[in-house]
Protein backbone atom coordinates (compact mmCIF):
# COMPACT_ATOMS: atom_id res chain seq x y z
CA UNK A 1 0.00 0.00 0.00
CA UNK A 2 1.21 3.49 -0.74
CA UNK A 3 0.12 7.04 0.08
CA UNK A 4 -2.96 8.13 -1.85
CA UNK A 5 -1.38 11.28 -3.40
CA UNK A 6 -3.25 14.29 -4.76
CA UNK A 7 -5.66 12.40 -7.04
CA UNK A 8 -6.35 9.86 -4.31
CA UNK A 9 -7.03 12.68 -1.84
CA UNK A 10 -9.50 14.20 -4.29
CA UNK A 11 -11.26 10.84 -4.61
CA UNK A 12 -11.36 10.55 -0.82
CA UNK A 13 -12.91 14.02 -0.57
CA UNK A 14 -15.54 12.92 -3.09
CA UNK A 15 -16.34 9.82 -1.04
CA UNK A 16 -16.60 11.84 2.17
CA UNK A 17 -18.93 14.23 0.32
CA UNK A 18 -21.19 11.35 -0.70
CA UNK A 19 -21.12 10.05 2.87
CA UNK A 20 -22.13 13.43 4.33
CA UNK A 21 -24.87 13.76 1.73
CA UNK A 22 -26.27 10.36 2.61
CA UNK A 23 -25.91 10.94 6.34
CA UNK A 24 -27.80 14.23 6.16
CA UNK A 25 -30.58 12.58 4.19
CA UNK A 26 -30.76 9.73 6.71
CA UNK A 27 -30.96 12.21 9.61
CA UNK A 28 -33.85 13.99 7.89
CA UNK A 29 -32.08 17.29 7.23
CA UNK A 30 -33.18 17.53 3.59
CA UNK A 31 -34.65 15.63 0.66
CA UNK A 32 -37.51 14.29 2.76
CA UNK A 33 -40.36 14.73 0.29
CA UNK A 34 -39.24 11.91 -1.98
CA UNK A 35 -42.53 10.03 -1.72
CA UNK A 36 -44.98 12.82 -2.59
CA UNK A 37 -45.74 14.27 -5.98
CA UNK A 38 -44.55 17.85 -6.24
CA UNK A 39 -45.63 18.61 -9.78
CA UNK A 40 -46.85 17.11 -13.03
CA UNK A 41 -45.24 13.93 -14.29
CA UNK A 42 -41.97 14.19 -16.23
CA UNK A 43 -41.41 17.85 -15.45
CA UNK A 44 -38.08 18.87 -16.97
CA UNK A 45 -35.41 20.31 -14.66
CA UNK A 46 -36.18 23.83 -13.55
CA UNK A 47 -36.51 26.10 -10.52
CA UNK A 48 -39.37 24.09 -8.97
CA UNK A 49 -37.60 20.74 -9.11
CA UNK A 50 -33.87 20.98 -9.74
CA UNK A 51 -33.64 17.66 -11.46
CA UNK A 52 -37.22 17.49 -12.73
CA UNK A 53 -39.81 14.92 -11.72
CA UNK A 54 -40.30 11.24 -12.47
CA UNK A 55 -43.26 9.34 -13.96
CA UNK A 56 -45.34 9.94 -10.82
CA UNK A 57 -44.43 13.61 -10.47
CA UNK A 58 -42.04 13.03 -7.57
CA UNK A 59 -39.03 15.26 -7.07
CA UNK A 60 -35.98 13.57 -8.60
CA UNK A 61 -33.53 15.67 -6.60
CA UNK A 62 -34.87 14.26 -3.33
CA UNK A 63 -35.00 10.75 -4.78
CA UNK A 64 -31.42 10.93 -6.03
CA UNK A 65 -30.14 12.15 -2.66
CA UNK A 66 -32.02 9.37 -0.88
CA UNK A 67 -30.54 6.90 -3.34
CA UNK A 68 -27.10 7.77 -1.95
CA UNK A 69 -28.15 6.12 1.30
CA UNK A 70 -28.96 2.83 -0.42
CA UNK A 71 -25.72 2.63 -2.40
CA UNK A 72 -23.58 3.62 0.58
CA UNK A 73 -25.33 1.33 3.06
CA UNK A 74 -25.14 -1.70 0.81
CA UNK A 75 -21.60 -0.84 -0.33
CA UNK A 76 -20.19 -0.36 3.16
CA UNK A 77 -22.20 -3.14 4.79
CA UNK A 78 -21.34 -5.72 2.16
CA UNK A 79 -17.66 -4.69 2.04
CA UNK A 80 -17.34 -5.00 5.83
CA UNK A 81 -19.25 -8.28 5.84
CA UNK A 82 -17.30 -10.04 3.12
CA UNK A 83 -13.92 -8.83 4.33
CA UNK A 84 -14.80 -9.98 7.86
CA UNK A 85 -15.89 -13.45 6.72
CA UNK A 86 -12.93 -13.83 4.39
CA UNK A 87 -10.43 -12.72 7.03
CA UNK A 88 -11.88 -14.89 9.77
CA UNK A 89 -12.02 -18.09 7.72
CA UNK A 90 -8.80 -17.30 5.85
CA UNK A 91 -6.73 -16.84 8.98
CA UNK A 92 -8.30 -19.89 10.60
CA UNK A 93 -7.60 -22.07 7.56
CA UNK A 94 -4.10 -20.68 7.06
CA UNK A 95 -2.96 -20.85 10.68
CA UNK A 96 -4.64 -24.08 11.75
CA UNK A 97 -4.11 -26.01 8.53
CA UNK A 98 -5.11 -29.67 8.57
CA UNK A 99 -8.71 -30.71 8.06
CA UNK A 100 -10.13 -27.23 8.76
CA UNK A 101 -8.07 -25.89 5.89
CA UNK A 102 -9.10 -28.71 3.58
CA UNK A 103 -12.81 -28.37 4.36
CA UNK A 104 -12.95 -24.60 4.06
CA UNK A 105 -10.80 -24.53 0.93
CA UNK A 106 -13.03 -27.14 -0.69
CA UNK A 107 -16.05 -25.02 0.18
CA UNK A 108 -14.36 -21.98 -1.33
CA UNK A 109 -13.62 -23.86 -4.56
CA UNK A 110 -17.28 -24.79 -4.82
CA UNK A 111 -18.61 -21.31 -4.04
CA UNK A 112 -16.17 -19.68 -6.45
CA UNK A 113 -17.18 -22.08 -9.22
CA UNK A 114 -20.76 -20.81 -9.38
CA UNK A 115 -20.87 -17.52 -11.30
CA UNK A 116 -21.65 -14.57 -8.99
CA UNK A 117 -24.74 -13.50 -10.96
CA UNK A 118 -26.49 -16.79 -10.29
CA UNK A 119 -25.80 -16.74 -6.58
CA UNK A 120 -26.45 -13.06 -6.05
CA UNK A 121 -29.72 -12.87 -7.95
CA UNK A 122 -30.80 -16.25 -6.60
CA UNK A 123 -30.11 -15.33 -2.99
CA UNK A 124 -31.54 -11.84 -3.30
CA UNK A 125 -34.79 -12.98 -4.86
CA UNK A 126 -35.33 -16.17 -2.83
CA UNK A 127 -35.07 -14.11 0.35
CA UNK A 128 -37.40 -11.14 0.63
CA UNK A 129 -35.91 -8.27 -1.37
CA UNK A 130 -34.44 -5.40 0.60
CA UNK A 131 -31.19 -3.73 1.61
CA UNK A 132 -30.39 -6.32 4.29
CA UNK A 133 -30.87 -9.08 1.75
CA UNK A 134 -28.57 -7.33 -0.73
CA UNK A 135 -25.89 -6.96 1.96
CA UNK A 136 -26.27 -10.60 3.04
CA UNK A 137 -26.31 -11.90 -0.53
CA UNK A 138 -23.10 -10.08 -1.42
CA UNK A 139 -21.17 -10.74 1.78
CA UNK A 140 -22.14 -14.41 2.10
CA UNK A 141 -21.20 -15.30 -1.48
CA UNK A 142 -18.33 -13.01 -2.46
CA UNK A 143 -15.79 -13.53 0.34
CA UNK A 144 -13.74 -16.15 -1.48
CA UNK A 145 -11.24 -13.67 -2.97
CA UNK A 146 -10.40 -12.16 0.43
CA UNK A 147 -10.23 -15.66 1.90
CA UNK A 148 -7.61 -16.73 -0.62
CA UNK A 149 -5.34 -13.71 -0.08
CA UNK A 150 -5.64 -13.90 3.72
CA UNK A 151 -4.99 -17.63 3.74
CA UNK A 152 -1.90 -17.18 1.55
CA UNK A 153 -0.59 -14.49 3.88
CA UNK A 154 -1.29 -16.64 6.95
CA UNK A 155 0.59 -19.55 5.37
CA UNK A 156 3.52 -17.25 4.67
CA UNK A 157 3.48 -16.08 8.28
CA UNK A 158 3.52 -19.64 9.59
CA UNK A 159 7.00 -20.10 8.22
CA UNK A 160 8.23 -16.80 9.70
CA UNK A 161 10.54 -16.95 12.71
CA UNK A 162 8.55 -14.56 14.88
CA UNK A 163 5.47 -16.72 14.52
CA UNK A 164 7.37 -19.89 15.42
CA UNK A 165 8.71 -18.08 18.47
CA UNK A 166 5.21 -17.03 19.46
CA UNK A 167 3.92 -20.59 19.09
CA UNK A 168 6.87 -21.91 21.11
CA UNK A 169 5.94 -19.47 23.86
CA UNK A 170 2.44 -20.91 23.89
CA UNK A 171 0.49 -18.36 21.87
CA UNK A 172 -2.94 -19.60 20.81
CA UNK A 173 -4.51 -18.99 17.40
CA UNK A 174 -6.47 -15.98 18.63
CA UNK A 175 -3.31 -14.30 19.93
CA UNK A 176 -1.46 -14.98 16.69
CA UNK A 177 -4.32 -13.51 14.65
CA UNK A 178 -4.73 -10.46 16.84
CA UNK A 179 -1.07 -9.53 17.40
CA UNK A 180 0.77 -10.99 14.43
CA UNK A 181 -1.52 -11.61 11.48
CA UNK A 182 -3.86 -8.61 11.59
CA UNK A 183 -1.09 -5.95 11.70
CA UNK A 184 0.55 -7.75 8.79
CA UNK A 185 -2.73 -7.85 6.87
CA UNK A 186 -3.66 -4.21 7.41
CA UNK A 187 -2.65 -2.84 3.99
CA UNK A 188 -4.29 -5.81 2.26
CA UNK A 189 -7.49 -5.42 4.26
CA UNK A 190 -7.83 -1.68 3.68
CA UNK A 191 -7.39 -2.20 -0.06
CA UNK A 192 -9.83 -5.13 -0.05
CA UNK A 193 -12.39 -2.98 1.74
CA UNK A 194 -12.24 -0.28 -0.93
CA UNK A 195 -12.23 -2.79 -3.81
CA UNK A 196 -15.16 -4.68 -2.25
CA UNK A 197 -17.03 -1.42 -1.79
CA UNK A 198 -16.67 -0.68 -5.53
CA UNK A 199 -17.88 -4.18 -6.35
CA UNK A 200 -20.82 -4.04 -3.93
CA UNK A 201 -22.06 -0.69 -5.21
CA UNK A 202 -22.00 -1.98 -8.77
CA UNK A 203 -23.74 -5.21 -7.78
CA UNK A 204 -26.38 -3.28 -5.84
CA UNK A 205 -27.21 -1.30 -8.99
CA UNK A 206 -27.78 -4.54 -10.92
CA UNK A 207 -29.81 -6.09 -8.08
CA UNK A 208 -31.91 -2.94 -7.83
CA UNK A 209 -32.39 -3.03 -11.59
CA UNK A 210 -34.09 -6.39 -11.12
CA UNK A 211 -36.07 -5.17 -8.11
CA UNK A 212 -34.07 -7.12 -5.56
CA UNK A 213 -32.67 -4.25 -3.50
CA UNK A 214 -34.19 -1.53 -1.29
CA UNK A 215 -37.98 -1.47 -1.39
CA UNK A 216 -38.89 1.72 0.48
CA UNK A 217 -36.01 3.99 -0.41
CA UNK A 218 -35.42 5.04 -4.03
CA UNK A 219 -32.29 3.40 -5.37
CA UNK A 220 -30.26 4.49 -8.40
CA UNK A 221 -30.44 1.09 -10.02
CA UNK A 222 -34.22 1.01 -9.74
CA UNK A 223 -34.45 4.54 -11.11
CA UNK A 224 -32.44 3.34 -14.13
CA UNK A 225 -34.80 0.40 -14.59
CA UNK A 226 -37.90 2.58 -14.28
CA UNK A 227 -36.80 5.24 -16.70
CA UNK A 228 -34.62 3.41 -19.24
CA UNK A 229 -37.46 3.11 -21.74
CA UNK A 230 -38.41 6.79 -21.38
CA UNK A 231 -35.14 7.92 -22.94
CA UNK A 232 -36.57 7.31 -26.39
CA UNK A 233 -39.29 9.87 -25.67
CA UNK A 234 -36.65 12.49 -24.93
CA UNK A 235 -36.98 12.24 -21.15
CA UNK A 236 -33.32 12.15 -20.22
CA UNK A 237 -33.26 13.64 -16.73
CA UNK A 238 -34.25 10.60 -14.64
CA UNK A 239 -31.46 8.61 -16.28
CA UNK A 240 -28.98 11.43 -15.70
CA UNK A 241 -30.10 11.81 -12.08
CA UNK A 242 -29.38 8.12 -11.47
CA UNK A 243 -26.32 7.44 -13.61
CA UNK A 244 -24.17 10.50 -12.89
CA UNK A 245 -23.99 10.00 -9.10
CA UNK A 246 -23.66 6.22 -9.47
CA UNK A 247 -20.75 6.54 -11.91
CA UNK A 248 -19.12 9.29 -9.81
CA UNK A 249 -19.33 7.31 -6.57
CA UNK A 250 -17.82 4.21 -8.15
CA UNK A 251 -15.15 6.25 -9.93
CA UNK A 252 -14.07 7.94 -6.68
CA UNK A 253 -13.80 4.61 -4.87
CA UNK A 254 -12.04 2.97 -7.84
CA UNK A 255 -9.45 5.75 -8.07
CA UNK A 256 -8.83 5.49 -4.34
CA UNK A 257 -8.44 1.72 -4.63
CA UNK A 258 -5.95 2.16 -7.49
CA UNK A 259 -3.94 4.66 -5.48
CA UNK A 260 -3.81 2.29 -2.51
CA UNK A 261 -2.69 -0.75 -4.48
CA UNK A 262 0.87 -0.93 -5.62
CA UNK A 263 0.67 -2.53 -9.04
CA UNK A 264 3.67 -0.71 -10.51
CA UNK A 265 6.81 -2.72 -9.87
CA UNK A 266 8.95 -0.28 -11.84
CA UNK A 267 7.88 2.82 -9.99
CA UNK B 1 -1.64 -35.45 -11.97
CA UNK B 2 -4.55 -35.49 -14.40
CA UNK B 3 -6.40 -38.11 -12.36
CA UNK B 4 -6.04 -36.08 -9.19
CA UNK B 5 -7.34 -32.98 -10.96
CA UNK B 6 -10.35 -34.93 -12.23
CA UNK B 7 -11.14 -36.32 -8.79
CA UNK B 8 -10.85 -32.89 -7.26
CA UNK B 9 -13.12 -31.41 -9.93
CA UNK B 10 -15.73 -34.08 -9.24
CA UNK B 11 -15.51 -33.41 -5.51
CA UNK B 12 -15.95 -29.67 -6.06
CA UNK B 13 -19.00 -30.31 -8.21
CA UNK B 14 -20.49 -32.54 -5.54
CA UNK B 15 -19.97 -29.78 -2.96
CA UNK B 16 -21.67 -27.32 -5.34
CA UNK B 17 -24.71 -29.58 -5.59
CA UNK B 18 -24.80 -29.98 -1.82
CA UNK B 19 -24.62 -26.21 -1.36
CA UNK B 20 -27.38 -25.62 -3.89
CA UNK B 21 -29.52 -28.23 -2.17
CA UNK B 22 -28.96 -26.75 1.29
CA UNK B 23 -29.74 -23.21 0.15
CA UNK B 24 -32.81 -24.23 -1.81
CA UNK B 25 -34.08 -26.62 0.85
CA UNK B 26 -33.57 -24.17 3.69
CA UNK B 27 -34.80 -21.01 2.04
CA UNK B 28 -37.54 -22.02 -0.33
CA UNK B 29 -40.42 -24.44 0.03
CA UNK B 30 -41.28 -25.79 -3.38
CA UNK B 31 -44.85 -26.71 -2.43
CA UNK B 32 -45.59 -23.16 -1.25
CA UNK B 33 -44.04 -21.79 -4.44
CA UNK B 34 -46.25 -23.98 -6.60
CA UNK B 35 -49.53 -23.55 -4.75
CA UNK B 36 -49.15 -20.01 -3.49
CA UNK B 37 -49.03 -18.72 0.06
CA UNK B 38 -52.80 -18.88 0.47
CA UNK B 39 -52.93 -22.67 0.07
CA UNK B 40 -54.30 -24.71 2.97
CA UNK B 41 -52.04 -26.74 5.21
CA UNK B 42 -53.55 -30.05 4.01
CA UNK B 43 -53.05 -29.13 0.36
CA UNK B 44 -49.45 -28.18 1.06
CA UNK B 45 -48.83 -31.43 2.93
CA UNK B 46 -50.37 -33.44 0.10
CA UNK B 47 -48.26 -31.61 -2.45
CA UNK B 48 -45.13 -32.18 -0.38
CA UNK B 49 -45.95 -35.85 -0.24
CA UNK B 50 -46.45 -35.94 -4.01
CA UNK B 51 -43.12 -34.18 -4.57
CA UNK B 52 -41.44 -36.46 -2.06
CA UNK B 53 -40.52 -33.53 0.17
CA UNK B 54 -41.68 -35.27 3.36
CA UNK B 55 -38.88 -37.82 3.27
CA UNK B 56 -35.83 -37.30 5.48
CA UNK B 57 -33.51 -34.50 4.30
CA UNK B 58 -30.39 -36.68 4.25
CA UNK B 59 -32.07 -39.17 1.93
CA UNK B 60 -33.17 -36.42 -0.44
CA UNK B 61 -29.72 -34.85 -0.30
CA UNK B 62 -28.08 -38.08 -1.40
CA UNK B 63 -30.58 -38.51 -4.20
CA UNK B 64 -30.09 -34.93 -5.31
CA UNK B 65 -26.30 -35.16 -5.41
CA UNK B 66 -26.38 -38.45 -7.31
CA UNK B 67 -28.83 -37.05 -9.86
CA UNK B 68 -26.81 -33.87 -10.29
CA UNK B 69 -23.53 -35.75 -10.70
CA UNK B 70 -25.04 -37.76 -13.52
CA UNK B 71 -26.32 -34.50 -15.07
CA UNK B 72 -29.92 -35.48 -14.55
CA UNK B 73 -31.16 -31.99 -13.80
CA UNK B 74 -34.87 -32.70 -13.49
CA UNK B 75 -37.83 -30.87 -15.01
CA UNK B 76 -38.86 -27.26 -14.83
CA UNK B 77 -41.74 -26.74 -12.41
CA UNK B 78 -43.21 -24.02 -14.60
CA UNK B 79 -43.14 -25.45 -18.11
CA UNK B 80 -42.67 -29.15 -17.33
CA UNK B 81 -39.81 -29.40 -19.83
CA UNK B 82 -36.49 -30.95 -18.84
CA UNK B 83 -34.05 -28.35 -17.53
CA UNK B 84 -31.39 -29.58 -19.95
CA UNK B 85 -33.69 -28.80 -22.90
CA UNK B 86 -34.39 -25.30 -21.62
CA UNK B 87 -30.71 -24.65 -21.08
CA UNK B 88 -29.78 -26.00 -24.48
CA UNK B 89 -32.32 -23.69 -26.11
CA UNK B 90 -31.05 -20.65 -24.21
CA UNK B 91 -27.33 -21.15 -24.80
CA UNK B 92 -27.54 -20.34 -28.53
CA UNK B 93 -28.93 -16.79 -28.23
CA UNK B 94 -26.53 -15.97 -25.40
CA UNK B 95 -23.48 -17.16 -27.29
CA UNK B 96 -24.67 -15.36 -30.43
CA UNK B 97 -23.95 -11.99 -28.87
CA UNK B 98 -21.58 -12.90 -26.03
CA UNK B 99 -19.00 -14.79 -28.08
CA UNK B 100 -18.35 -11.99 -30.62
CA UNK B 101 -18.40 -9.43 -27.82
CA UNK B 102 -15.96 -11.51 -25.79
CA UNK B 103 -13.59 -11.95 -28.74
CA UNK B 104 -13.67 -8.25 -29.60
CA UNK B 105 -13.09 -7.18 -26.00
CA UNK B 106 -10.29 -9.71 -25.45
CA UNK B 107 -8.39 -8.69 -28.59
CA UNK B 108 -8.80 -4.99 -27.84
CA UNK B 109 -7.86 -5.46 -24.19
CA UNK B 110 -4.74 -7.47 -25.08
CA UNK B 111 -3.56 -4.94 -27.67
CA UNK B 112 -4.48 -1.98 -25.46
CA UNK B 113 -2.94 -3.55 -22.39
CA UNK B 114 0.29 -4.25 -24.24
CA UNK B 115 0.38 -0.72 -25.67
CA UNK B 116 -0.30 0.82 -22.25
CA UNK B 117 2.49 -1.24 -20.69
CA UNK B 118 4.96 -0.60 -23.52
CA UNK B 119 4.40 3.17 -23.83
CA UNK B 120 3.95 4.23 -20.23
CA UNK B 121 3.78 7.99 -20.96
CA UNK B 122 0.67 9.75 -22.19
CA UNK B 123 -0.65 6.96 -24.45
CA UNK B 124 -0.57 4.55 -21.54
CA UNK B 125 -2.12 7.01 -19.13
CA UNK B 126 -4.96 7.82 -21.49
CA UNK B 127 -5.68 4.13 -22.07
CA UNK B 128 -5.72 3.45 -18.33
CA UNK B 129 -7.95 6.47 -17.67
CA UNK B 130 -10.42 5.39 -20.34
CA UNK B 131 -10.59 1.85 -18.99
CA UNK B 132 -10.98 3.11 -15.42
CA UNK B 133 -13.94 5.23 -16.47
CA UNK B 134 -15.46 2.30 -18.41
CA UNK B 135 -14.95 0.04 -15.42
CA UNK B 136 -16.55 2.52 -13.03
CA UNK B 137 -19.64 2.89 -15.15
CA UNK B 138 -22.20 0.36 -13.99
CA UNK B 139 -23.17 -2.16 -16.65
CA UNK B 140 -26.75 -0.95 -16.28
CA UNK B 141 -25.71 2.54 -17.37
CA UNK B 142 -23.58 1.27 -20.26
CA UNK B 143 -26.41 -0.86 -21.63
CA UNK B 144 -29.22 1.67 -21.19
CA UNK B 145 -27.23 4.61 -22.56
CA UNK B 146 -25.66 2.53 -25.33
CA UNK B 147 -29.05 1.38 -26.54
CA UNK B 148 -30.32 4.95 -26.47
CA UNK B 149 -27.38 6.54 -28.26
CA UNK B 150 -26.59 3.93 -30.90
CA UNK B 151 -30.08 2.65 -31.62
CA UNK B 152 -32.56 5.40 -30.78
CA UNK B 153 -30.54 8.49 -31.57
CA UNK B 154 -28.01 7.54 -34.23
CA UNK B 155 -30.17 4.73 -35.62
CA UNK B 156 -27.10 2.65 -36.49
CA UNK B 157 -28.67 -0.47 -34.98
CA UNK B 158 -32.21 -1.74 -34.56
CA UNK B 159 -33.57 -0.98 -31.09
CA UNK B 160 -34.57 -4.43 -29.85
CA UNK B 161 -36.49 -7.54 -30.58
CA UNK B 162 -34.70 -10.80 -30.95
CA UNK B 163 -35.15 -11.96 -34.53
CA UNK B 164 -36.67 -15.29 -35.34
CA UNK B 165 -33.66 -15.75 -37.59
CA UNK B 166 -35.40 -15.38 -40.95
CA UNK B 167 -33.17 -12.75 -42.51
CA UNK B 168 -29.47 -13.21 -41.73
CA UNK B 169 -28.77 -9.51 -42.24
CA UNK B 170 -31.39 -8.56 -39.65
CA UNK B 171 -29.88 -11.11 -37.30
CA UNK B 172 -26.49 -9.45 -37.67
CA UNK B 173 -27.95 -6.06 -36.84
CA UNK B 174 -29.69 -7.36 -33.72
CA UNK B 175 -26.62 -9.21 -32.51
CA UNK B 176 -24.07 -6.47 -33.15
CA UNK B 177 -25.25 -3.91 -30.62
CA UNK B 178 -25.50 -6.33 -27.66
CA UNK B 179 -22.09 -7.68 -28.67
CA UNK B 180 -20.59 -4.18 -28.72
CA UNK B 181 -22.09 -3.35 -25.32
CA UNK B 182 -20.82 -6.62 -23.91
CA UNK B 183 -17.36 -5.67 -25.18
CA UNK B 184 -17.66 -2.24 -23.53
CA UNK B 185 -18.52 -3.83 -20.18
CA UNK B 186 -15.64 -6.29 -20.39
CA UNK B 187 -12.98 -4.02 -21.89
CA UNK B 188 -12.28 -1.80 -18.86
CA UNK B 189 -11.26 -4.39 -16.28
CA UNK B 190 -9.55 -6.64 -18.83
CA UNK B 191 -7.38 -3.91 -20.33
CA UNK B 192 -6.11 -2.94 -16.91
CA UNK B 193 -5.52 -6.56 -15.99
CA UNK B 194 -3.53 -7.29 -19.15
CA UNK B 195 -1.59 -4.06 -18.74
CA UNK B 196 -0.50 -5.17 -15.26
CA UNK B 197 0.53 -8.56 -16.71
CA UNK B 198 2.60 -6.96 -19.46
CA UNK B 199 4.15 -4.41 -17.09
CA UNK B 200 5.37 -7.32 -14.98
CA UNK B 201 6.62 -9.27 -17.98
CA UNK B 202 8.39 -6.26 -19.56
CA UNK B 203 10.27 -5.68 -16.32
CA UNK B 204 11.49 -9.30 -16.16
CA UNK B 205 15.28 -9.48 -15.71
CA UNK B 206 15.87 -12.09 -18.41
CA UNK B 207 14.85 -9.56 -21.06
CA UNK B 208 17.89 -7.45 -20.15
CA UNK B 209 20.05 -10.49 -20.74
CA UNK B 210 18.50 -11.00 -24.16
CA UNK B 211 19.01 -7.33 -25.04
CA UNK B 212 22.62 -7.52 -23.89
CA UNK B 213 23.14 -10.39 -26.28
CA UNK B 214 21.90 -8.16 -29.08
CA UNK B 215 18.46 -9.59 -29.80
CA UNK B 216 16.12 -7.29 -31.73
CA UNK B 217 13.01 -5.90 -30.11
CA UNK B 218 10.59 -8.04 -32.21
CA UNK B 219 12.23 -11.20 -30.92
CA UNK B 220 12.19 -9.87 -27.38
CA UNK B 221 8.46 -9.16 -27.77
CA UNK B 222 8.01 -12.86 -28.52
CA UNK B 223 9.62 -13.74 -25.22
CA UNK B 224 7.33 -11.28 -23.45
CA UNK B 225 4.28 -12.85 -25.06
CA UNK B 226 5.40 -16.34 -24.13
CA UNK B 227 5.80 -15.32 -20.52
CA UNK B 228 2.38 -13.68 -20.46
CA UNK B 229 0.59 -16.78 -21.78
CA UNK B 230 -0.25 -18.24 -18.37
CA UNK B 231 -1.88 -15.17 -16.77
CA UNK B 232 -3.71 -14.29 -19.98
CA UNK B 233 -5.11 -17.80 -20.34
CA UNK B 234 -6.10 -17.79 -16.67
CA UNK B 235 -8.07 -14.59 -17.20
CA UNK B 236 -9.74 -15.92 -20.34
CA UNK B 237 -10.75 -19.16 -18.67
CA UNK B 238 -12.14 -17.20 -15.73
CA UNK B 239 -14.26 -15.26 -18.22
CA UNK B 240 -15.64 -18.34 -20.00
CA UNK B 241 -18.52 -19.11 -17.61
CA UNK B 242 -19.68 -15.50 -17.93
CA UNK B 243 -19.79 -16.11 -21.64
CA UNK B 244 -22.33 -18.88 -21.12
CA UNK B 245 -24.57 -17.01 -18.72
CA UNK B 246 -24.32 -13.77 -20.66
CA UNK B 247 -25.18 -10.42 -19.21
CA UNK B 248 -28.53 -10.43 -17.41
CA UNK B 249 -28.84 -6.71 -18.04
CA UNK B 250 -28.16 -6.97 -21.78
CA UNK B 251 -30.67 -9.80 -22.10
CA UNK B 252 -33.28 -7.88 -20.15
CA UNK B 253 -32.88 -4.66 -22.14
CA UNK B 254 -32.65 -6.29 -25.57
CA UNK B 255 -35.14 -9.04 -24.85
CA UNK B 256 -32.71 -11.83 -25.72
CA UNK B 257 -34.07 -15.30 -24.84
CA UNK B 258 -30.72 -16.42 -23.42
CA UNK B 259 -29.42 -18.08 -20.26
CA UNK B 260 -29.49 -14.85 -18.24
CA UNK B 261 -33.12 -14.27 -19.17
CA UNK B 262 -33.91 -17.89 -18.32
CA UNK B 263 -32.30 -17.39 -14.92
CA UNK B 264 -34.25 -14.21 -14.18
CA UNK B 265 -37.55 -15.77 -15.27
CA UNK B 266 -36.86 -18.91 -13.24
CA UNK B 267 -36.05 -16.91 -10.12
CA UNK B 268 -39.14 -14.76 -10.49
CA UNK B 269 -41.34 -17.83 -11.00
CA UNK B 270 -39.69 -19.67 -8.13
CA UNK B 271 -38.70 -22.41 -10.60
CA UNK B 272 -35.95 -23.85 -8.45
CA UNK B 273 -35.08 -26.82 -10.63
CA UNK B 274 -34.02 -24.42 -13.38
CA UNK B 275 -32.01 -22.22 -11.01
CA UNK B 276 -30.26 -25.31 -9.65
CA UNK B 277 -29.60 -26.58 -13.16
CA UNK B 278 -28.06 -23.28 -14.25
CA UNK B 279 -25.91 -23.03 -11.12
CA UNK B 280 -24.70 -26.60 -11.47
CA UNK B 281 -24.00 -26.51 -15.21
CA UNK B 282 -22.11 -23.23 -14.96
CA UNK B 283 -20.06 -24.53 -12.06
CA UNK B 284 -19.21 -27.56 -14.19
CA UNK B 285 -18.26 -25.26 -17.07
CA UNK B 286 -16.06 -23.19 -14.76
CA UNK B 287 -14.23 -26.24 -13.47
CA UNK B 288 -13.73 -27.70 -16.94
CA UNK B 289 -12.49 -24.29 -18.13
CA UNK B 290 -9.96 -24.14 -15.30
CA UNK B 291 -8.68 -27.60 -16.10
CA UNK B 292 -8.41 -26.81 -19.80
CA UNK B 293 -6.50 -23.65 -18.93
CA UNK B 294 -4.07 -25.55 -16.71
CA UNK B 295 -3.47 -28.10 -19.44
CA UNK B 296 -2.89 -25.41 -22.05
CA UNK B 297 -0.43 -23.59 -19.81
CA UNK B 298 1.30 -26.88 -19.16
CA UNK B 299 1.67 -27.37 -22.89
CA UNK B 300 2.70 -23.80 -23.69
CA UNK B 301 4.88 -22.72 -20.78
CA UNK B 302 8.01 -24.85 -20.35
CA UNK B 303 8.53 -23.53 -16.81
CA UNK B 304 5.49 -25.41 -15.50
CA UNK B 305 6.84 -28.65 -16.94
CA UNK B 306 10.33 -28.18 -15.55
CA UNK B 307 9.16 -27.79 -11.95
CA UNK B 308 5.95 -29.72 -11.46
CA UNK B 309 6.34 -29.55 -7.66
CA UNK B 310 6.83 -25.80 -7.38
CA UNK B 311 3.94 -25.27 -9.78
CA UNK B 312 0.68 -23.61 -9.41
Amino acid sequence: MRRPGAVGALALVGLVGFALLGLGAALGLYAQGFEQAVGPEHLSPGPGAWLGTDALGRDLWARTIQGTRVSLTVGIGAALGLVAIGTLLGSLAGLRGGWIDRVVSGLVDAIAAVPPVVMLLGAALVLTPGMTTAILAISLTQWTGVFRSVRAEALRMRSADHDRAAVAMGADTWHRVRWHLLPRLRPLLITSLVVSFVYAVKVEAVLAYFGASAQHLPSWGRLLAESGSELARGIWWPIAAASVPLALLVLCAQVLADRLTDDEPGE
Amino acid sequence: MLLRRLLRAAATLAVVSILVFLVVDALADRATHELGRAASAEALAARRHLLGLDRPAVWRLGEHVLAAMSFNLGDSARSGLPVATLLGRAVGPTLAYAAPGFLLASVMALLGGFAAARWRGWPGRILVAVSTVLMSTSSVIIVVLGQFLLAHRLRIFPVLGWPLASDPRALLGFVLLPALLWAAIQLGPDLRHYRAVFVRELAAPHLEGLRARGLGEPRIARHVLRGAVAPVLARISARLPQLVIGSVVVEQVFNVPGVGALLIAAIQDGDLAVVQGIAFCLAAATIVGQMACDLAVYALDPRTRARPEAGR
